[in-house]
């Protein structure tokens, strides 16, 4: 049977579905399995355990367990108070109201002088309510779960613990779960909500004109994803070339670096260098100054009456100032300043954490290789590379994820520029991220910028979970000590 | 020390929540950075004198924070309960504050429609009212006036060839150096151009907005062809204006690359810095269209005068404020010419009222400030305010929508693509589509 649950087809196109099968497979046996416990624990529970079906905390104070009863009651009151009062938050309704309007968006466009609904926040209220519909399911069957524990605990003729004692329980046995429950929350509360909140807008019309609170947006299904792929507008035609250059980007930025830095590295490490802190230090320091800082320096020393173009004018290379970067001519100069200039701020870090790993190669396995025979290439070739290549191929998946996301080299640098002819809001250096700025702070076209969001999301994670399980790293987890 | 762990814990989580529950009761006040120490005073002084006329005492502590007055009007429909009770914006930000429903509430005091009737110059008071559900009100009150002048460099220009971007083109050929820097290739900086008008008639064919109506944009008149002929032969001459670089005008002022600059009183201090003793101000030159340049009924000799938006900053009122009853009479006295007058000496913000140039004598002072706000007010005669205040979309489809870089192609001519009149009013044609519907003829 487990054989059988273990195999998996060998093309790779079938696993994919198989795995998904499976995911929906455990999750339906999982629900069936707790709504088994949820039954079980009404028909063998206590009295008070069958009432706290109903009631949140009966079961406790049943047994005596009266703070821990009261914590449990008050959080359902606080919650049927939120669900059928919905009180409002900025005009807008919180708790069940927001469910339905979740639905609508508001149906109120209000006069001059009052406010009618606004979408924004109906439908940032209606995520949030069914956050807490989820974490109060979760308080719900935990007080089941206290009740019924507390009726296995008089059955096995043990008192049940005091509110002190779970106190104790939880600063002591259970400490992991202290620490981790704020830790959760904040993830459901800055991270999950914000996300299926972005996630949503991607399915409005929230953009320039459909601005709360005067007006009010709609749910839209999959325009706005159909206006980037098929459509005939800007974001259309703007997508595809963002999208080209910002792989192109996050390649040559990631292993321009990469390389660059090993390379240095190793010339670092050579025997032959002398003052090897020294030089070091020096590449250090560069990660020291605040990267804005070096960006902004730089781009001065590159503008057209900068040091830079003075040097090549005293040289007579050129006559009059040549635009390196947002105001180039040629979109590809500044493109190819933009990654240049990312070395100088990438290389130091590969490079400092190469030094790190290639102070920790095993001397034996050198010895080894020196006593087998190998020269200094086959060396090189046969234990150092690998070696690195197995430390860093997390980092460089990391580093590749960074460089799609990158903002602050393109934005500072060329602010997106040079602009591209027909004048889109999307310039020629402009990656995702850097347009999806735009789009949003600047134009305030939130559902487009929604659908870049979610794109670049795609991306990263696939590339992330596609390369990383690749790598030797994830194959031979265990085999680095 | 686990518990400990947990206490700082729990006490990280306590910092937002308790933030959160903070209710302020301060009326709160907008206005720009630069101005939060004068306008702080004026409201000590505001409530000062509410209290020795009234038996109650003024009700609220009043807050003057400084903002980024260009985003102000973003920060406030972000969080409208979180917004200013009383908050100062563009006056072209109108359109986005009063889109669907507004979200600003409308002047309604007589007293203080009066003084705004009585006190400001007609093209103001076009853009500081807007319709919401077929009715006009008027929201903003006017308090700042601001347009593009000239700012020069006095060792190349005397007084008199910066009255005319021939005087200064022959300084700059005379000098071996460009006639002109500009602080940006957009719609706002190449308005120089776009908007001028004949100086003889004051009349120009360009229409954007008018009336707030989106179709009534035109740009491919005699005039604005002619002018931007001309543009082209100044903008590719080696001598003639120069195209905004990596370097910055303040540096091309500086290092003399460039001996004049267009600008806004915003850019006064950098100017000083590039410029020093040197600089000088005055109203934008005109220009004089030569054979080459004419097109259509617009004959050889004809002279143009410089445009520039003509803009205000007004304070505005958040809809739904718990003390609606007090912002009126605050704005009846912020707005007042004194105040205004006394913000000009304090803060150097151009006074909005008609008439300011004749009637406040701080402007005959031989000042570089002064010199400024005169030279400022008299653009106002070759000046039409951003007419984007209507609709939230005229700000976008006239600034983002690419019609900018199709004007700078022209002026430019990159590859001679734009050597023909045929050639520019095709690409013009291209603009006014942009202008009017946001996107392209073709599209």
């Amino acid at each position: 049977m487990r054989k059988e649950e273990n195999y998996l087809p060998k093309s790779k196109f079938l696993r994919f579905f198989v795995r998904i099968g499976r995911f929906f497979k455990r999750l339906a046996l999982g629900i069936a399995k707790g709504c088994v416990t949820y039954v079980k624990r009404f028909i063998d529970g206590s009295v008070g355990t069958k009432v706290t079906h109903v009631i949140m905390g009966f079961g406790n104070f049943w047994h005596k367990q009266i703070v821990k009863g009261l914590i449990f009651l008050a959080l359902e009151s606080g919650f049927l108070y939120l669900m059928i009062f919905s009180p409002e938050v900025n005009h807008t309704p919180i708790g069940g109201k927001a469910i339905a309007n979740l639905i609508t968006l508001g149906t109120t466009t209000g006069d001059v002088s009052s406010f009618g609904d606004n979408s924004m926040l109906m439908l940032l209220f209606g995520v949030v309510t069914w956050g807490i519909i989820i974490m109060f399911l979760f308080a719900y069957f935990s007080a089941i779960k206290s009740s019924y524990k507390a009726d296995l605990d008089v059955r096995n003729g043990k008192k049940p613990s005091s509110f002190k004692e779970d106190i104790k329980d939880l600063l002591d046995g259970r400490f992991h779960v202290a620490m981790l429950t704020p830790a959760i929350i904040g993830i459901v509360v800055f991270t999950v909500l914000p996300t299926i909140f972005m996630i949503l807008i991607a399915f409005t019309n929230y953009d320039s004109q459909h601005l709360p609170p005067g007006q009010l947006f709609s749910w839209v299904g999959f325009e706005n994803f159909v206006a980037i792929f098929v459509g005939s507008g800007e974001i259309s035609a703007r997508f595809g070339p963002v999208l080209g250059w910002t792989m192109i980007w996050a390649f040559f930025a990631t292993f321009t670096c990469y390389i660059g830095g090993i390379l240095l590295a190793l010339l670092i490490n050579n025997k032959h260098i002398k003052m090897k802190k020294a030089w070091r230090t020096v590449f250090v320091m560069t990660i020291a100054l605040p990267q804005f800082i070096s960006l902004l320096a730089v781009r001065e020393l590159l503008s057209v009456n900068g040091p830079f173009n003075s040097i090549l004018k005293t040289l007579g290379i050129t006559t009059t100032g040549i635009e390196f970067l947002g105001n180039a001519d040629n979109a590809w100069t500044a493109r190819i300043m933009v990654i240049l200039i990312n070395l100088w701020v990438g290389i130091p870090y590969t490079m400092l954490m190469t030094t790190g790993i290639l102070m920790n190669v095993p001397k034996e396995l050198y010895e080894a290789a020196e006593i087998d025979g190998a020269n200094k290439r086959q060396i090189f070739h046969n234990i150092t590379v690998p070696y690195i290549l197995f430390v860093t191929a997390p980092y460089l998946i990391t580093s590749f994820i960074g460089n799609i996301t990158s903002f602050n080299i393109i934005y500072l640098l060329t602010g997106g520029s040079p602009t591209v002819s027909g004048g889109y809001i999307a310039g020629a250096t402009d990656l995702l991220v850097t347009w999806l700025y735009k789009l949003t702070i600047d134009n305030t076209e939130y559902s487009t910028g929604a659908v870049i969001s979610i794109m670049t999301f795609i991306i990263t994670a696939s590339v992330t979970l596609i390369s990383y399980r690749r790598t030797k790293t994830y194959k031979e987890e265990d085999a680095f000590q | 020390m686990k518990k400990v762990f947990l206490a700082l814990l729990l006490c990280l989580f306590a910092i937002p929540i308790l933030a959160g529950c903070s209710n302020n009761k301060a009326l709160t006040i907008w206005v720009g950075s630069e101005s939060v120490e004068f306008y702080t005073d004026k409201m000590d002084e505001y409530v000062e004198t509410y209290n020795s006329t009234h038996e109650e005492a003024f009700p609220y502590e009043v807050e003057v924070k400084g903002v980024d007055t260009g985003t102000a009007a973003s920060t406030y429909l972000d969080d409208v309960d979180a917004g200013a009770d009383i908050f100062t914006v563009a006056h072209d930000n109108l359109g986005k504050l009063i889109s669907g429903s507004s979200s600003i509430a409308p002047i309604t005091d007589a007293e203080l429609l009066a003084q705004i009737q009585n006190d400001n110059p007609d093209i103001f008071l076009d853009v500081i009212t807007g319709t919401v559900d077929g009715v006009t009100y008027t929201f903003g009150v006017p308090y700042i006036a601001q347009s593009l002048v000239l700012y020069y460099n006095t060792k190349y220009i005397s007084a008199e060839q910066a009255q005319t971007w021939e005087g200064i083109w022959q300084a700059a050929k005379d000098n071996n150096k460009q006639a002109l820097s500009l602080a940006g290739t957009d719609g706002y900086n190449n308005s120089f151009l776009l908007l001028a008008r004949n100086a003889t008639t004051n009349a120009t064919t360009l229409r954007l907005y008018v009336d707030g109506v989106q179709s009534d944009c035109y740009a491919t008149g005699d005039d604005t062809i002619s002018v931007l002929k001309w543009g082209q032969r100044f903008f590719t001459d080696a001598n003639g204006a120069k195209s905004p670089s990596s370097s910055g005008w303040e540096v091309e002022l500086k290092d003399e690359i460039s001996i004049s600059f267009i600008g806004g009183a915003w850019h006064l201090e950098a100017a000083k810095a590039s410029l020093g003793d040197n600089l000088g101000v005055t109203v934008l030159p005109t220009f004089t269209i030569t054979a080459a340049d004419a097109y259509g009924t617009v004959e050889a000799g004809t002279v143009f005068q410089s445009g520039t938006f003509a803009d205000t900053k007004m304070f505005v009122m958040k809809k739904g404020s718990d003390k609606a009853e007090y912002l009126q009479d605050i704005l009846l006295f912020l707005s007042s010419k004194e105040v205004q007058e006394e913000s000009f000496a304090t803060c150097a913000n151009l006074p909005a009222y008609k008439n300011a140039l004749e009637e406040f004598t701080e402007f005959s002072a031989d000042t570089v400030e002064a010199k400024l706000a005169s030279a400022e007010l008299a653009m106002f005669d070759y000046g039409i305010p951003q007419p984007f205040g209507y609709s939230s979309k005229y700000n976008t489809y006239y600034y983002s929508k690419g019609a900018p870089d199709l004007i700078l192609e022209i002026l430019e001519n990159d590859g001679g693509n734009f050597s023909t009149d045929a050639e520019i009013v095709a690409q013009m044609q291209v603009v006014e589509s942009l202008w009017k519907t946001g996107a392209r003829p073709d599209a």
